[in-house]
C-alpha cells in the first residue's frame, strides 16, 4: 500500500523487573495528573510457598488493536486507528458515555471521575505517544526501560524476535506470543514464563470481540424490514378478517330487521 | 387468599406526595453535586465498573417495564382486541414517563450530558448505544404522540385528537417495530462484551431472549397496571380478559426456555449451569424466579382466574425478569481479581453502589411517579365509556 | 586570624546577588542565553540540554528537554555509558525533584526550639554571615576540630573537602562507612584498590550476595545483568528475603542473614581441596595460597550447612559450577553482603573467590580514578596542619579505613560522648544523618549537643528540620558541578533551568563561606563557570563546546589491563593479607559467629526499592504515585503463629526504640525475619508528601561497628513484634 509501517511494542515479562521507570516516564511526558495513570502494573505478583516462590507481573497500556472493540463501541466514533499504529481518542466527540470501557476486553479507557461539567470529564488512554513517534522518537515508556522489557518497532520485525526468541529459549517462555492473534491482533505483543492469565490478560480467541457485535447490527435493517412487513401484514390480515365479521353480523342484522319489517 | 391492600384512592395523599417531592429535590441536589464535582463525587463508579447501578436500574428495568406500552398498542390496534383499550393510555403513560426517566438518569450518568445531542451528528452505526440512543427518542416521541390525544382531549383540541387518530394504527406499528428492535438492542449492547459476560448469560441470540422477555415483561406489566388501576382508580379490566393475557405469558415464557436452554445446549455450556457458584445461584434464581414460577402460576386456571394470583404471578415474573437485566447488565460481568494492581488506585476492583447513587434514581423514579398521579388527576387517562367505542380507521 | 570583608567585597558579592535577580527579569535569562548560543535551545528556549542525573550516586547522564524555560522530560544521555539512553525511576521522577513544592528556596534562619521548625526566610549575606559567624567562635573557643563537616559524597565533594580542610578540621564524615566499607577495606587489602570495575559480556556464571540490582538500580548495572540473564547467564542469589534480583536469578538460596562468611568460606573449602582453582592466576598473581588452604581446611560444605541452612549438596554443586564457569564466572561484592560486623570476612572471601576462579581481565578490571591527574585545578596553597586526632577514630582506631571514606557513626557517637574533645559544631551538606545513622535517637541527642548546626540542602530534609541554618543548594538541574570522570570522557553538570528562587550551587556557597572565614586563597575562582574553565585548561576544550556534547574526551590510554598492577605490599593479590596480619587481625578470612536474635526476636532487614534513594525522595510525588505503601515484611506463617493479619498495625521494638507500622504478610521473606524499606517516618513536616508515611528504621537500628572496615552492621539488629 504506501511504506507506512505498523507500529507495535513487544513486552518480554522475563525481563521486566518492575521498577516502573515507564510509568513515571509516561506521567512526566503525557503531563498525567497525579491520581490518574495511563500505565499501571497487574498480574498475580508473587506466586507460590516460601521458599519456591515466582515473580509474574506485566505492564499494561492500550494494545492498540488492530481491530479496536473501542472503536466499534463507540456512539459517536471517537476512536480511529491511524495507518502506522496507535488507536487515537478525540475527546471532542465524547460523551462521557463510558460503553468504550465495556467493550474493551482489557479495561484499558479510564474516566475522569472526578471531573464536573466544567473541567470535562474525559476517556485517558495511552496514545503510543504520537508526539514523540511523529518525531521519530519512540514511546516514553519503551524509550526509558532498563532491562529492554518493553521494545518497539514495526510489527513483523518484532513478531520474528519474538518467536525467534521462543525457538532459541522454549524453556524460558510459554510457548505463545500473547497479541499476535488475540482480538484480531494487537499492537502490544507478550512474551511470557507464565499463563498470560496470571498476568492479568484475558483469554481471547483470534475474531475481535466486536464481530458478532457487528454481525447483529448488519441485521438491523432487515430486521426492521421483516418485522415491520410482519406486522403490517398482521394489522391488514386482522383488520380485513374483523370487517369481514361485521360485514357480515351487519348483514345478518340487516336481514333480520328487514325481515322483522316484511312480517 | 385475598390479599387486601388498602390504600386511599385519588391521591389525597399529602404524606406521600411530600416524601416523593423531597425524594425529587434530594435527587436533584445529588444531581448538582455530580456536575460540580464529577460522577466519582456522588457514585462509587470506577474504571473497573464503568457502569453501574444506574444503567441497570435505570436503563435496563425502567425499558424493560416501559415494555408494556408498545405490547398493549399492538394488541388493540394491530389485533384490534377492543376489550383492552381501558389500558392504553395508562400503559402508554407509564412508558412513556419510564422513558422520560431514563432521558433524564441519562443526563447524570453521561459524562457530558450537555453533548447529548452528539447522537445526531456524530454517528458511528457499528454502536448498538448510537442505535439505542436513537431508538429511545424516537420512541418516546412516538409514544408522546400515541398519547397526545388524551392532552387534546382535556385541552378541547377536538381536531387535532382525532387527527392523530386517524395515523394510529401506522404509528404502533412504527412503534411496535422500534420496540422491538429496541428491546432486542439492549441485549445486543451486551453482545460486545463476550469476555466479560459469563457464559451462561451471554450469547449472540441475546438480543432475540431479550425481546422474548420483553413481551413478556410487558404483558406482565399490563396485568400488574390493570391489578392496580383496579384497586386505586377503581378502572380495570375483567379478570377473565386479564386471564387472557396470562395465558398468553405462558407461550412466551415456554418459548423463552426452550431458546434459552436451547442456546446453552447448542453453546455447550450447559456444564456451567451447576458449577458456577455464585453465578449458578443468580442464573436459577432469575429463571426459576422470572420464568418458571410464572409459567407455573399462569398455567393453574385457578390462579388465572383469581385478581390476587393475576397480581402476585405478575410481580414474581419481573422480580424474576428484573433480576436477569441486573445479572446480565452487572452481577454477571466478571472483573479481573485477584490481581495485585500498581498504582494502588488502580486496586478498587469492586462496586456497590453508594447511597447518592441510588437516591438519584429513587428522586427520579419518584419524579415519575407524582407525574403519573399528575396525570391521571389532570387528563383523562382512563378513558369514559363513550371512548370504548370510538371508531378508528 | 579572620579576615573582615571590605566594603567593596560585601557590595560586589551582594550586589552580584541582587543584580543577577534584577537583569533576570529585564534581560533573557543567563542560562537560556548561553544554551541558545550553543545551539542546544531555540529561539522559545525548547531544545535539550546535556547534564547529569543526582537522583542516585550513579549519576547517569542524562537529556533535559526544556520547554520556555521549563524542564518538561528527562532523557538518559546515550553517550554516558551509565545510562547508555535510560534512566531508571529516580531519574525519570527528577524534575519533581527540582520543582517539588517544599523546596527551600531562600536562606532560613531558625527562631524556635531546634525541631520545632520555625524559620525565618533570610537573605544569603545574613545567611552566610551568621554561619561565618558562628564557625569562627568555635575555631577560636574550641579549635577548629571542633566542627564538625559532613556530606554523602558528591560532584562537588573536592570543595567540600577543600573547605574543611582549609578551615583546618580533621573531622569529615561520608555515608560510605554506612554502605560499603566493608567491600572497599576488603579490596584495598586483597587487590589494592578500592573497587575493581566489573564487566558482564563474557560471563557465564554469577553469584550475588545481596547486591538488589534489580530494586537497587545502578541503570547500566542493572541492564548489564539482565541482559546477561538474557543470554542464558546463571545467576544464584544469596538473599533471606525474595528480592526482585532473587526473583530474575536462577536459583535463590534464602540464607540465614549474617552467614554469607560460612557460604563463601565453603566455596572456597571445596575449590580449593578438590583442586578447582586456576593454577595459573594463583601461581603467578596471588600470594599466601597455602597460609589460605590450611585455614579453609574446617569450612566444609557440612560445616557450613546448619550455619546456614542451605543443604551440604547445593552449596559443594555450586562451587562446582562456579569453578567450572571460571574464569566467566564473577562472585559480585555487592556493597556489604548481609550487612554483619563479619561482613567484612564475607567481602574478603568474596574478593578471594574472584581470585581463585581466575577471573581478573575477563570479569573484573582495575576501574577509573576518580581524580585524573588529565584536568586542572584552581591554584591551591597548602592547607593549615591539623594537630587534633580525628573523632571517628581513624587511623588511631580504624587503621586501615582510609581518610576519606571515614566512620561516620563514630563521629555521631563522639560527639555524643565528648571523647576524646567534644565537639561543637556540624556542617551538613547534601546528608540526612538524622535518617541515615542507626539509632536516631542518638543521633538527635548528638544535635542537641551541637552549639551550631548548618545544613546545605534543596529541600527541608530531617537533618535541616532540626538545625540552625539551612542555606538552599539549587537542585541537581539548576546548577554547575565539577567534572566528573567516567571512563574516558569527563562529563559536565550544567544548569538545564534558571535556578528558582535564591538557591546556589554548593561551589557557590562553598567559595562564600569559605571567603568570609578568611580561606578565599583556597577558593580560587570566580564563578562556576571559571571553576570549570579551570579544570579544562589542559585539555585545550572551551566550556561552550562541553556544554554542547555534555562531556569531552580525554587524552591517554584507558586502564592497562594486560599488565595488571596490584597495589598491596606483595604487589600480589593476597589471599593473606600482610597489611591485616601487622594490624593483628585475622590475615586470612575466618569465620565469626554473628549475632542472633533470641527467642521471640526477628532479624530486621534492610534494602532497597527502585521508586526511591535512601532517605531523600520520599517527598517527590510522581515516585509516591507508583510505590508501594511502606509495610513491615513478615512471613506469612510467621504472622499467622503469632496471632497476626495483613494490615495488622504493629509495634516493633529494638533497644533502641520502636515504631509503630502496618503489617504486610508475605511468602518472599524468611521465617525468622521482618524487613522494612528505609527512608520513611520522616520527622520533618517541611516534607509535606512524605511526613506521616510510614515510619523509620533509624529508630529501631543498634550501631555496631566492624572494627577492620568501620562498617556499620545495620541488620545486626533484633526486634520484636506485637499487635497493637
Amino acid at each position: 500500500m504506501t511504506d507506512i509501517q505498523h507500529k507495535t511494542f513487544l513486552f518480554d515479562a522475563t525481563r521486566c523487573i518492575d521498577c516502573r521507570a515507564c510509568m513515571v516516564a509516561c506521567s512526566v511526558e503525557n503531563k498525567i495528573p497525579m491520581n490518574k495513570t495511563r500505565i499501571w502494573v497487574a498480574g498475580v505478583g508473587l506466586k507460590g510457598e516460601f521458599p519456591a516462590l515466582e515473580r509474574a507481573s506485566m505492564v499494561y497500556h492500550c494494545m492498540h488493536c488492530n481491530e479496536p472493540d473501542c472503536l466499534s463501541a463507540c456512539p459517536v466514533g471517537a476512536y480511529s486507528k491511524r495507518l502506522d499504529g496507535p488507536v487515537i481518542y478525540d475527546p471532542k466527540k465524547c460523551i462521557g458515555c463510558r460503553y468504550c470501557m465495556n467493550a474493551c476486553p482489557f479495561g484499558m479507557p479510564h474516566f475522569d471521575y472526578d471531573k464536573g461539567l466544567i473541567d470535562g470529564a474525559f476517556i485517558d488512554k495511552c496514545s503510543m505517544c504520537t508526539q514523540r513517534i511523529d518525531v521519530g522518537l519512540e514511546p516514553a515508556c519503551m524509550a526509558t526501560c532498563p532491562t529492554g522489557a518493553l521494545m518497539f518497532g514495526e510489527r513483523d520485525e518484532l513478531l520474528k524476535y519474538a518467536h525467534d526468541r521462543l525457538t532459541a529459549q522454549p524453556a524460558r517462555y510459554l510457548n505463545h506470543v500473547y497479541g499476535e492473534s488475540e482480538n484480531g491482533g494487537t499492537s502490544y505483543l507478550i512474551l511470557s514464563h507464565v499463563p498470560f492469565k496470571e498476568l492479568g490478560l484475558p483469554e481471547l480467541p483470534s475474531s475481535p470481540v466486536k464481530d458478532i457485535s457487528e454481525a447483529v447490527m448488519r441485521l438491523t435493517l432487515p430486521s426492521t424490514l421483516g418485522v415491520g412487513a410482519v406486522l403490517t401484514g398482521l394489522a391488514v390480515g386482522v383488520h380485513m378478517v374483523n370487517q369481514k365479521k361485521e360485514s357480515g353480523a351487519k348483514k345478518a342484522d340487516h336481514s333480520e330487521s328487514s325481515a322483522q319489517k316484511t312480517k | 387468599m385475598k390479599l387486601e391492600i388498602r390504600i386511599h384512592p385519588r391521591f389525597h395523599l399529602k404524606p406521600l406526595v411530600v416524601i416523593l417531592l423531597a425524594l425529587m429535590g434530594l435527587a436533584f441536589i445529588i444531581a448538582m453535586v455530580r456536575y460540580a464535582g464529577g460522577i466519582g463525587a456522588i457514585s462509587n463508579l470506577s474504571n473497573a465498573y464503568p457502569w453501574g447501578f444506574w444503567v441497570s436500574f435505570d436503563l435496563y428495568t425502567g425499558i424493560a417495564i416501559s415494555s408494556g406500552a408498545f405490547i398493549i398498542t399492538a394488541v388493540v390496534y394491530i389485533f384490534e382486541l377492543e376489550q383492552f383499550r381501558p389500558l392504553v393510555r395508562p400503559t402508554l403513560l407509564t412508558g412513556l414517563l419510564g422513558y422520560i426517566m431514563e432521558v433524564i438518569a441519562l443526563l447524570v450518568d453521561l459524562g457530558h450530558p450537555e453533548r447529548i445531542w452528539h447522537y445526531f451528528i456524530y454517528q458511528n452505526f457499528t454502536s448498538f448505544l448510537l442505535v439505542i440512543g436513537l431508538y429511545v427518542m424516537a420512541y418516546a416521541a412516538i409514544m408522546l404522540v400515541e398519547f397526545a390525544p388524551a392532552i387534546f382531549e382535556r385541552l378541547k383540541w377536538d381536531k387535532l385528537s382525532a387527527f392523530i387518530r386517524r395515523f394510529m394504527k401506522p404509528l404502533v406499528i412504527l412503534g411496535a417495530v422500534i420496540s422491538t428492535l429496541h428491546q432486542g438492542a439492549l441485549g445486543a449492547l451486551l453482545l460486545i462484551q463476550p469476555a466479560k459476560l459469563y457464559p451462561l448469560w451471554w450469547t449472540p441470540l441475546l438480543p432475540v431472549l431479550f425481546f422474548i422477555s420483553a413481551v413478556a415483561i410487558g404483558l406482565a406489566m399490563i396485568l400488574f397496571e390493570s391489578s392496580l388501576s383496579s384497586r386505586y382508580f377503581k378502572r380495570g379490566l375483567e379478570v377473565h380478559l386479564l386471564g387472557k393475557l396470562a395465558r398468553a405469558i405462558r407461550f412466551v415464557l415456554g418459548l423463552y426456555l426452550v431458546v434459552k436452554f436451547g442456546q446453552l445446549a447448542y453453546a455447550g455450556d450447559l456444564g456451567y449451569l451447576f458449577t458456577s457458584g455464585l453465578m449458578s445461584v443468580l442464573f436459577w434464581a432469575e429463571i426459576l424466579i422470572g420464568v418458571v414460577t410464572p409459567l407455573v402460576l399462569f398455567s393453574i386456571k385457578r390462579i388465572r382466574k383469581n385478581p390476587n394470583g393475576l397480581l402476585i404471578g405478575s410481580i414474581i415474573l419481573l422480580l424474576g425478569m428484573i433480576m436477569n437485566r441486573f445479572d446480565v447488565s452487572w452481577f454477571a460481568i466478571q472483573h479481573p481479581d485477584p490481581l495485585t494492581y500498581m498504582p494502588m488506585f488502580m486496586s478498587a476492583v469492586h462496586y456497590f453502589p453508594s447511597l447518592p447513587e441510588v437516591l438519584v434514581s429513587v428522586g427520579i423514579f419518584s419524579a415519575g411517579l407524582l407525574a403519573f398521579g399528575l396525570a391521571v388527576k389532570y387528563l383523562p387517562v382512563f378513558e369514559t365509556n363513550e371512548d370504548q367505542h370510538d371508531i378508528v380507521s | 586570624m579572620p579576615s573582615t570583608l571590605s566594603r567593596r567585597d560585601f557590595l560586589k558579592i551582594s550586589g552580584a546577588a541582587v543584580g543577577a535577580l534584577v537583569i533576570g527579569e529585564f534581560l533573557p535569562p543567563w542560562v537560556a542565553q548561553a544554551a541558545r548560543s550553543n545551539g542546544l535551545l531555540d529561539a522559545s528556549d525548547s531544545g535539550y540540554i546535556p547534564s547529569m542525573c543526582e537522583m542516585c550516586v550513579w549519576r547517569c547522564g542524562l537529556l533535559a528537554k526544556v520547554d520556555a524555560g521549563r524542564v518538561v522530560k528527562l532523557e538518559g544521555n546515550p553517550d554516558h555509558p551509565h545510562s547508555n539512553g535510560k534512566l531508571c525511576p529516580r531519574g525519570q521522577s527528577g524534575l519533581m525533584n527540582t520543582y517539588d513544592p517544599d523546596r527551600v528556596l531562600t536562606p532560613l534562619i531558625r527562631v524556635g526550639k531546634r525541631g520545632q521548625g520555625l524559620f525565618r526566610k533570610a537573605s544569603w549575606e545574613e545567611a552566610l554571615d551568621l554561619v561565618t559567624q558562628n564557625m569562627l567562635d568555635i575555631k577560636q573557643k574550641y579549635g577548629p576540630e571542633a566542627m564538625l563537616f559532613s556530606s554523602t559524597h558528591n560532584l562537588s565533594q573536592v570543595q567540600f573537602e577543600n573547605l574543611l580542610n582549609a578551615y583546618g578540621s580533621p573531622n569529615y564524615g561520608t555515608q560510605r562507612s554506612l554502605c560499603f566499607n566493608a567491600m572497599i577495606v576488603s579490596n584495598l587489602t586483597t587487590y589494592g584498590m578500592e573497587e575493581p570495575n566489573r564487566k558482564y559480556d563474557d560471563l557465564k556464571y554469577i553469584i550475588l550476595t545481596g547486591r538488589n540490582l534489580m530494586e537497587a538500580i545502578s541503570t547500566s548495572e542493572t541492564s548489564a545483568l539482565s541482559q546477561a540473564i538474557d543470554r542464558g547467564v546463571k545467576v544464584v542469589t544469596l538473599d533471606p528475603r525474595f528480592t526482585k534480583t532473587a526473583a530474575k536469578s536462577a536459583e535463590w538460596l534464602p540464607i540465614r542473614p549474617g552467614t554469607d562468611l560460612a557460604f563463601h568460606l565453603a566455596l572456597i573449602n571445596v575449590i580449593i581441596t578438590e583442586g578447582l582453582y586456576n593454577r595459573n592466576t594463583v601461581l603467578n598473581q596471588t600470594s599466601g595460597f597455602d597460609q589460605l588452604a590450611a585455614a579453609v581446611t574446617q569450612y566444609t560444605p557440612e560445616w557450613a550447612a546448619p550455619i546456614t541452612e542451605i543443604p551440604a549438596d547445593t552449596i559443594r554443586r555450586i562451587a562446582h559450577e562456579f569453578a567450572a564457569a571460571a574464569p566467566y564466572a564473577l562472585a559480585h561484592n555487592g556493597w556489604r553482603t548481609s550487612n554483619f560486623v563479619n561482613s567484612f570476612q564475607t567481602e574478603r572471601a568474596i574478593a578471594i573467590l574472584n581470585a581463585l576462579a581466575g577471573n581478573w581481565g575477563v570479569a573484573m578490571f582495575p576501574a577509573s580514578g576518580e581524580e585524573s591527574g588529565v584536568l586542572g585545578a584552581p591554584p591551591q596553597p597548602a592547607y593549615p596542619r591539623v594537630s587534633a586526632q580525628r573523632l571517628d577514630g581513624v587511623p588511631w582506631k580504624y587503621p586501615f579505613v582510609p581518610l576519606k571514606i571515614g566512620v561516620f557513626q563514630e563521629l555521631r557517637e563522639a560527639a555524643l560522648s565528648g571523647t576524646p574533645y567534644q565537639a561543637h559544631g556540624w556542617f551538613i551538606a547534601r546528608q540526612n544523618p538524622a535518617m541515615s545513622l542507626p539509632d536516631r535517637g542518638r543521633t538527635l541527642e548528638a544535635f542537641a549537643k551541637m552549639d551550631f548546626i548548618t545544613t546545605v540542602d534543596i529541600i527541608m530534609n530531617d537533618t535541616s528540620w532540626f538545625s540552625d541554618v539551612v542555606l538552599p543548594e539549587s537542585s541537581y538541574l539548576e546548577r554547575y558541578d565539577p567534572l566528573n570522570i567516567v571512563g574516558n570522557k569527563a562529563f559536565l553538570r550544567q544548569p538545564v533551568i534558571e535556578p528558582q528562587g535564591e538557591a546556589r550551587s554548593a561551589l557557590w556557597i562553598y567559595k562564600e563561606l569559605g571567603t568570609r572565614l578568611g580561606l578565599g586563597d583556597f577558593f580560587q575562582y570566580s564563578d562556576e563557570e571559571d571553576y570549570l574553565k579551570q579544570q579544562l585548561a589542559p585539555l585545550g576544550v572551551s566550556l561552550d563546546q562541553v556544554r554542547q556534547k555534555g562531556y569531552v574526551d580525554l587524552p591517554g590510554e584507558g586502564p592497562d589491563f594486560t599488565e595488571p598492577i596490584w597495589n598491596t605490599p606483595s604487589t600480589k593479590i593476597e589471599l593473606f593479607s600482610t597489611t591485616l596480619d601487622k594490624g593483628g587481625f585475622a590475615a586470612v578470612p575466618q569465620w565469626e559467629e554473628p549475632l542472633a536474635p533470641a527467642p521471640g526476636q526477628f532479624y530486621l532487614l534492610t534494602g532497597k526499592v527502585a521508586q526511591s534513594t535512601q532517605f531523600a525522595s520520599q517527598n517527590n510525588q510522581l515516585l509516591n504515585k507508583y510505590s508501594d505503601e511502606p509495610r513491615l515484611w513478615m512471613n506469612v506463617a510467621t504472622a499467622k503463629s503469632l496471632g497476626l493479619s495483613e494490615n495488622d498495625l504493629v509495634e516493633v521494638a529494638s533497644t533502641a526504640g520502636k515504631i509503630h507500622i502496618k503489617l504486610e504478610a508475605t511468602q518472599a521473606i524468611r521465617p525468622d525475619c521482618v524487613y522494612l524499606t528505609p527512608g520513611y517516618g520522616h520527622l520533618s513536616k517541611g516534607l509535606t508528601v512524605a511526613y506521616g508515611l510510614g515510619a523509620s528504621d533509624s529508630d529501631l537500628h543498634l550501631t555496631f561497628t566492624d572494627p577492620i572496615s568501620g562498617g556499620q552492621a545495620l541488620s545486626q539488629t533484633f526486634v520484636t513484634v506485637s499487635k497493637i
